[in-house]
């Protein structure tokens, strides 16, 4: 079927586009205009054009985030839907995820944490959330076999064989490694962890076993760039924690996750211990600037309730005694395990409100939208629904400064947000929720409107309200077909769980076998994550690593 | 596929359609059991969100017990590799950990990974049954509950209590762990037994580390667990009458739905082997049951029909407790046609050419 979206403002910053034209569609794929009468015309008039939004962390499966729902099931309301689809006005659950992420314009979800030794479990639970593509980062970075690996010095070969068979086996699309070390190092009774820190029985520190990942991701050549959740994240002086990791890059191709967890400067650096922190935004923009190999998404944060979750156990059993309500869970797992620890950004509270600014502030300040992606660190920040909201403030001077007004005067005393003029465009929008992305994810057919692009496809009625306006799709196209009209689901469809197209090698294989068997009297069937698990078909779709 | 209609031989669609006819006429009905694979799961939920029934899985006061306690105060917890391989001080509480293999394994290994690679481990054993099988050092509770007597050795463990030479002697090599594990099975010591642990593994982290290790249920209790959070945001018991997901413990307990008289008819799902309950038989109800399990016979229910056991003559995902993870489990022998999944999507397909809803 021939599709023509006609009449509306299409944006597409890869494309150049910031004009009123058309978007022609045929099966499941953006087409160049045809001289042929489209079968379904799409009057856009009034309204803003725009690739699907892709994301890029947000925690949407896996066991820590069941783990969340049992703790805090208070967090979200449910509400009766006679109607409509199966779970999807279950708040919290994975239908209601899809549902929303749809609502808002969304097609593409990565949840950024797959464990390996859970990756089954958490595969089901992605395949259980409608309407999006999803895909998962297989962590490493804790795993006993990775650190004897590194600690009897093998080969980097022996390492790149070993992070390719683990994302085939767990089915990732790219991997992350979070705090690296410090999950082992805290069962082992350490508490606080930089970078260049000893990991107790290994003699490794998280410098040697982020690289030693870099240059396995590089050489396999996963489309993602390492996915990093440094050290120290939301201390004081954890900025310092961000710079280094970026500088022990050495110009080698790195994704910072939840940025603005780190963007927190010490006020008295004679006295880390003292007085709390101040914005580090400017410092972060210019590490930024300075080292075009990196990328980060932010991880801003909202007022009010929210459920944190982490594998970051060292950190997670660090913010214990700030949980509110005060119940937290803290699984030692097989490598990371997790933590869950319940949170409230105090509305108007000083710390939760600097927080909120330091958030804006970096994507304020940041000159390339592109390599500044827009997430919540869901629900770590608070809940992704938020989106439209941030948006709103991030085009809307007006905006920011009515809500500025509300907050303490720590937010001018301790950021520059009040100072800052700037307001996005709906093309720097584009950038931070589109096609940075979708690049930085290494997915070329989706984040853009050009031909050959998947038709993800989503159409908002133009208005000053953004938060309205980018919260309820007037229409929302998936690989071409309608899930979304008017804010509200239309058509119920499964997407694909996006995995890269590796292969591993027989020998670690092999090796791998023989570990899990002395390790858990089981083998690599026991994490194996079969088609045939899977109650519906066609669940996965390939992505090839770069050439 | 055997199956059987009021007592009588039937073929697998014929059966379906009984119970189809079953549900479909039924105002309040109820799905219990649950003991199947993911798949089974899945479909029996969405099949009672369709028609407005309640589910309530037999993997019953373990899992509450665990779940109560982590929704009031969270929970510590490790899994039996990372016991196996890091623990240098294990503490079993009560009689069930001994039943297995896990605790004889634990005491005739030594750590491998972490601080204490290579020591000796210590166990300990309180309330357990002496006997002598493994090596450990066992403290006696006298008459009191396990609950009670893990509550006492909190308050050695806290400075609150001191003087009595057993439980302080315990309390001291508790804390003396660098990465200790309690094994406990939450059915035996109950809610306030695993609240009363937490609140010691919390005390006793102030200064080590010190993990729960919690025995899985035999049911499947904690793969529905996982599928129930995910599919509603919610543990179960569940039900969908009001065509919301509503959790209530009390209100979706089954045997006390069909003994108040509030259910009118009945779905046992026990793909896998469980305990049937005594009210089955004369009430309303499908049995959906294992090919060739005890319960694959014309008396079980109204309505039989027999399906394939996951990791035997069907493939699924289930719980594996030695990992504590859900596994993909291949059929070891002939798959059978009837999977617990595709009889139960059968009859929803059934109820919905009827064009019934709740």
């Amino acid at each position: 079927m021939l599709t023509r979206i006609h009449g509306g403002r299409v944006v597409d910053p890869t494309d150049g586009r910031d004009a009123v034209g058309d978007v022609w569609i045929e099966n499941g794929r953006v087409v160049a205009p045809s001289e042929r009468k489209p079968d379904r015309t799409i009057d856009a008039a009034g309204c803003v054009v725009m690739a699907g939004g892709v994301e890029v962390h947000s925690h949407i499966a896996g066991g820590n985030v069941v783990m969340s729902r049992l703790l805090l099931p208070e967090l979200y309301v449910s509400e009766s839907a006679p109607n409509g689809h199966p779970f999807a006005h279950a708040g919290g659950s994975g239908s209601w995820v899809g549902a929303n992420y749809a609502r808002m314009g969304y097609t593409t979800a990565v949840e950024p944490a797959l464990p390996p030794s859970n990756a089954l479990a958490t595969h089901l639970e992605l395949a259980d959330i409608p309407l999006l593509d999803r895909g998962a980062l297989a962590v490493m970075g804790n795993d006993d076999h990775l650190l004897q690996l590194l600690r009897d010095g093998e080969s980097k070969d022996a390492v790149r064989d070993l992070v390719t068979h683990t994302l085939a086996h767990a089915r990732g699309l790219g991997v992350k490694c979070i705090n690296a070390g410090g999950a082992s190092a805290f069962k082992d009774g350490v508490l606080k962890l930089s970078l260049d820190d000893e990991i107790p029985v290994y003699g490794l520190s998280t410098r040697k076993i982020m690289t030693a990942l870099l240059d396995a991701v590089e050489e396999i050549g996963v489309p993602h760039p390492l996915h990093v959740h440094c050290n120290n994240l939301g201390l004081p002086g954890a900025d310092d924690s961000f710079v280094s990791t970026l500088e022990a890059a050495e110009g080698r191709r790195i994704h910072f996750a939840h940025a603005q967890f780190y963007a927190y400067g010490v006020v008295d650096p004679n006295d880390p211990s003292k007085g709390g922190f101040r914005s580090a935004a400017e410092r972060i923009t210019e590490a930024m600037e300075a080292h075009p190999n990196a990328t980060y998404d932010v991880g801003q944060v909202v007022f009010g309730q929210t459920v944190t979750i982490s594998l970051d156990i060292l950190r997670q059993f660090g913010g214990r005694k700030g949980a509110k309500p005060k119940k937290w869970v803290l699984t030692a797992g097989d490598a990371e395990g997790g933590g869950v620890v319940p949170f409230l950004y105090k509305p108007r509270g000083s710390v939760s409100s600097l927080q909120w600014a330091i958030g804006l502030e970096l994507m304020l300040l940041s000159k390339d939208p592109e390599r500044t992606i827009l997430t919540t660190d869901h629900p770590n920040g608070g809940v992704f629904t938020e989106y439209p909201r941030i948006i709103h403030l991030l085009m809307s001077r007006e905006e920011r400064e009515k809500e500025i007004a509300t907050l303490p005067a720590i937010v001018g005393e301790r950021s520059t947000l009040p100072t800052i003029e700037r307001e996005y465009t709906l093309s720097e929008i584009a950038q931070l929720t589109r096609s940075g992305p979708a690049k930085l994810l290494g997915l070329t057919d989706r984040g853009h409107l050009r031909v050959g692009a998947k038709a993800d496809v989503a159409v908002y009625r133009d208005s000053a309200d953004r938060t309205a306006m980018f919260s309820h799709a007037r229409l929302v196209l998936k690989d071409g077909e309608t899930i979304v009209e008017d804010g509200e689901v239309v058509s119920w469809r499964s997407g694909r769980t996006l995995e890269l197209d590796v292969e591993a090698d027989a020998a670690i294989v092999k090796r791998s076998e023989t570990y899990l068997q002395d390790r858990f009297g089981q083998g690599l069937d026991s994490f194996a994550v079969p088609d045939a698990a899977f109650p519906e078909t066609e669940i996965f779709e390939d992505v090839a690593c770069r050439a | 596929m055997a199956a059987w209609v009021k007592g009588d031989a039937a073929d697998t669609d014929a059966a379906v359609e009984a119970a189809a006819a079953l549900l479909a006429a039924a105002r309040m009905p109820v799905f219990a059991g649950l003991c199947a694979d993911v798949a089974a799961v899945r479909a029996a939920y969405r099949l009672a969100d369709r028609i407005g029934a309640s589910l309530d899985p037999v993997a019953g006061p373990g899992l509450y017990a665990e779940l109560g306690s982590l929704s009031a105060g969270g929970a510590l917890t490790t899994t039996a590799p990372e016991t196996l391989g890091r623990a240098d001080t294990v503490l079993v509480v009560g009689s069930r950990p001994w039943d297995g293999d896990l605790v004889s394994e634990i005491a005739d290994t030594k750590p491998v990974r972490g601080l204490s690679a290579g020591d000796e481990r210590t166990v300990l054993a309180l309330g357990g049954p002496r006997n002598g099988t493994s090596r450990h050092v066992a403290y006696g509770i006298g008459n009191v509950g396990l609950d009670v007597a893990i509550g006492h050795l909190r308050a050695f463990v806290r400075g609150h209590l001191a003087g009595e030479a057993a439980f302080g002697d315990l309390a001291q090599k508790l804390a003396s762990a660098k990465f200790g594990v309690v094994i406990y099975d939450a059915g035996e010591i109950g809610e306030a037994g695993v609240d009363m642990l937490q609140g010691l593994l919390k005390d006793l982290n102030e200064k080590t580390r010190f993990f729960a290790l919690g025995l899985a249920d035999p049911f499947q209790g904690r793969s529905v667990l996982q599928l129930a959070a995910w599919t509603t945001g919610q543990a179960p018991r569940v039900g969908f009458g009001r065509h919301l997901p509503e959790h209530d413990p009390w209100r979706f307990d089954s045997a006390r739905q069909v003994a108040d008289g509030e259910a009118d008819a009945a779905l046992w799902l026990a793909a896998l082997p469980a305990p049937r309950p005594d009210w089955l038989v004369q009430f309303p109800a499908i049995a959906i049951v294992g090919e060739d399990s005890a319960d694959a016979r014309p008396d079980t229910a109204e309505i039989v029909i027999t399906v394939g056991v996951p990791g035997s003559s069907a493939g699924g995902a289930v719980w594996n407790e030695r990992r504590g993870v859900i596994g993909y489990v291949p059929a070891s022998g002939n798959a059978v046609a009837a999977t617990a999944a595709g009889v139960i999507a059968g009859i929803s397909q059934k109820i919905a050419e009827k064009g019934a809803s709740c």
